[in-house]
């Protein structure tokens, strides 16, 4: 009986959650797919964004994330492997560095807006730019990317390392041929994450890659992002809505591509990987 | 916090570096220092930055002056008036972007109307009562009257919907009703005007204030809100064209020093910002032009 009322309770509650996912999806997909076509995805917004389409927008989206990636993957994958490989020799460090990233996945989006206009755009002069927007986004997904790849490496079987050295391969070749390899599910999870927090970021962007919606010509030009875009269409715009819907799809669209996109480089770059050994 | 801070000083001097390395980036901030050229075409960058109310429309109206203007560029930004002010001031943004008059302390700004907003109470559209007088409003809002039966509406609790600190509305609501935001007792606090239209839509209890333009709009769409007369006048935008809507504010540009320092690009823009040029964008916000 107490199995039934658990089964029964388990079923419930996954069938909730499924439910609030269907709803979401679902309202957007009603109220956004109608304003959906392809001139909203080619055309650059007009009257304020009720009209016309969002090219530009996305465009800056698109290079807001890039600019966010590259700084963030290699800073991040590398903290990650001193971490989980290197910090052995000396604990309290690794701890120190593990403790602020812990502190900073913690701090709240607004306040590393509010450091990216201060640091990046007034102080290093950037202005409000893709640049220091990207930049920005990058300190704020840092912490989740360093402390999930982390864990993805810690997870491969110290035997691994242990029969490397024992075959006396060089440090580097263990980490490139054996550890990464080993850890790619894991790291491709975390860099997931972070695509999906640096998509759906607003606050953050706000005062740094800012609210011009003109296609941008440089990294240095201010770009609006979708999630910007829809909040100001939403919660600014008068008659807004519905255009806020279809970037929404949009949104929603481009992140599942991107996502698809990911695991299939990751299926990929694996297969060389340990093929080519 | 302290210590969050000393790590956040860490990351920057990490990306510093980063940064250094990477021979980037171009100042792009001081690019904005316009030149006027022998010709006397206006040449340039323009960077506004203030109120989300006027965010839209000056959006609308720089990208036209971009185009009749060629060789030029104007950056649009956001963040509340109290933003346009302190950007103004530091240099950061050539002209702010201010949703109500300049209070005493700001002298050091110039400020240019461009157009006219009236912010109109709003109640749900079931609510029987036809209109409030001032006391009422002012009794609702610090807290006297908590239900609508004690003013002679139905047996339910006002939900008193107040704009967030910072907001323009909530400065003119202030400064009309002659109300300090310590003694509202609020039940939501909002932030944007189309926030305080689904909140009121979605409540048939509440009250709330919201820009006219919006409130007209929303309205005339169908959605469940009817704006206040007050004073007997119908909050309306022809009303607040002809000033006898008395709950109205101007929607300012404002320049740091006197009018004369601000650049050739700074001035033509505001120029044209209030001109008859643009007027059918003013409208197409839902704001009142000051030239027809």
């Amino acid at each position: 009986m107490a199995d039934r009322i658990a089964t029964v309770f388990m079923w419930g509650v996954a069938l909730l959650i499924s439910a609030v996912f269907a709803w979401i999806v679902g309202d957007l997909l009603l109220q956004g797919l109608p304003h959906l076509s392809w001139g909203f995805l080619s055309t650059a917004p007009t009257d304020a964004g009720r009209a016309g389409g969002i090219l530009p927008i996305l465009v800056s989206t698109l290079l807001i994330l890039i600019v966010c990636m590259v700084v963030a993957i290699p800073l991040g994958l590398g903290t990650a492997v001193l971490l989980s490989e290197f910090s052995r020799r000396n604990p309290l460090f690794g701890r120190l560095v593990r403790y602020s990233l812990d502190v900073l996945a913690g701090v709240p989006s607004i306040v590393f807006g509010l450091f990216g206009n201060a640091f990046f755009s007034l102080y290093l002069g950037m202005g409000f730019s893709i640049l220091s927007g990207g930049l920005t986004l990058a300190c704020m997904v840092l912490p989740l990317l360093i402390r999930s790849s982390e864990t993805a490496l810690r997870a491969v079987p110290d035997d691994y390392r242990r029969a490397a050295a024992a075959l006396g391969l060089p440090v580097f070749t263990t980490l490139w041929r054996i550890l990464l390899p080993a850890a790619t599910p894991g790291l491709i999870a975390g860099l997931v994450l972070g695509i999906g927090r640096a998509l759906a970021e607003t606050a953050a962007l706000l005062f740094t890659s800012g609210y011009v919606d003109r296609m941008p010509g440089s990294l240095l030009d201010s770009g609006r992002s979708l999630s910007i875009h829809i909040y100001d269409l939403a919660m600014n715009v008068p008659g807004g809505e519905s255009n806020a819907y279809a970037s929404a799809v949009v949104l929603i669209m481009l992140l599942l591509i991107i996502n698809a996109l990911t695991f299939r480089a990751a299926d990929r770059w694996l297969h060389q990987r340990i093929t080519a050994v | 916090m302290c210590r969050a801070r000393i790590r956040l000083n860490a990351l920057c001097a990490f990306l510093l570096l980063m940064v250094a390395c990477s021979g980037e980036p171009q100042q792009s901030a001081d690019a904005g220092a316009p030149s006027e050229k022998l010709t006397g075409q206006l040449t340039g960058q323009l960077t506004l930055t203030g109120s989300s109310t006027v965010a839209p429309l000056i959006g609308e109206i720089a990208k036209r002056f971009e185009q009749t203007h060629p060789g030029t560029r104007v950056d649009v930004q956001t963040g509340g008036s109290s933003r346009g002010v302190a950007d103004a001031r530091r240099g950061t943004a050539d002209i702010g972007m201010v949703s109500r008059a300049l209070n005493a302390d700001e002298g050091d700004l110039t400020a240019y109307p461009i157009a006219l907003d009236g912010v109109a109470m709003i109640l749900h559209r079931d609510n029987p009562l036809p209109a409030l007088s001032e006391e009422q409003i002012v009794a609702i809002y610090t807290g006297q009257v908590t239900n609508w039966r004690e003013i002679g509406g139905a047996d339910a609790p006002i939900t008193v919907v107040n704009k967030a600190e910072g907001r323009s509305t909530l400065e003119l609501f202030l400064g009309y009703f002659k109300l300090r935001n310590e003694d509202i007792k609020p039940s939501i606090i909002i932030g944007d005007n189309q926030q305080g239209i689904r909140t009121v839509a979605a409540d048939p209890n509440a009250i709330g204030y919201v820009s006219i333009g919006t409130a007209t709009y929303e309205a005339s769409r169908g959605t469940a809100i009817k704006a206040l007369s007050m004073r007997g006048v119908e909050a309306s935008l022809e009303n607040v064209r002809n000033g006898s809507f008395p709950l109205s504010r101007p929607l300012h540009l404002v320049t740091l020093g006197a009018a004369e320092q601000a650049s050739a690009l700074a001035r033509s823009f505001i120029e044209y910002a209030a001109s008859a040029e643009v007027s059918d964008l003013t409208e197409a916000q839902y704001f009142v032009p000051l030239t027809q």
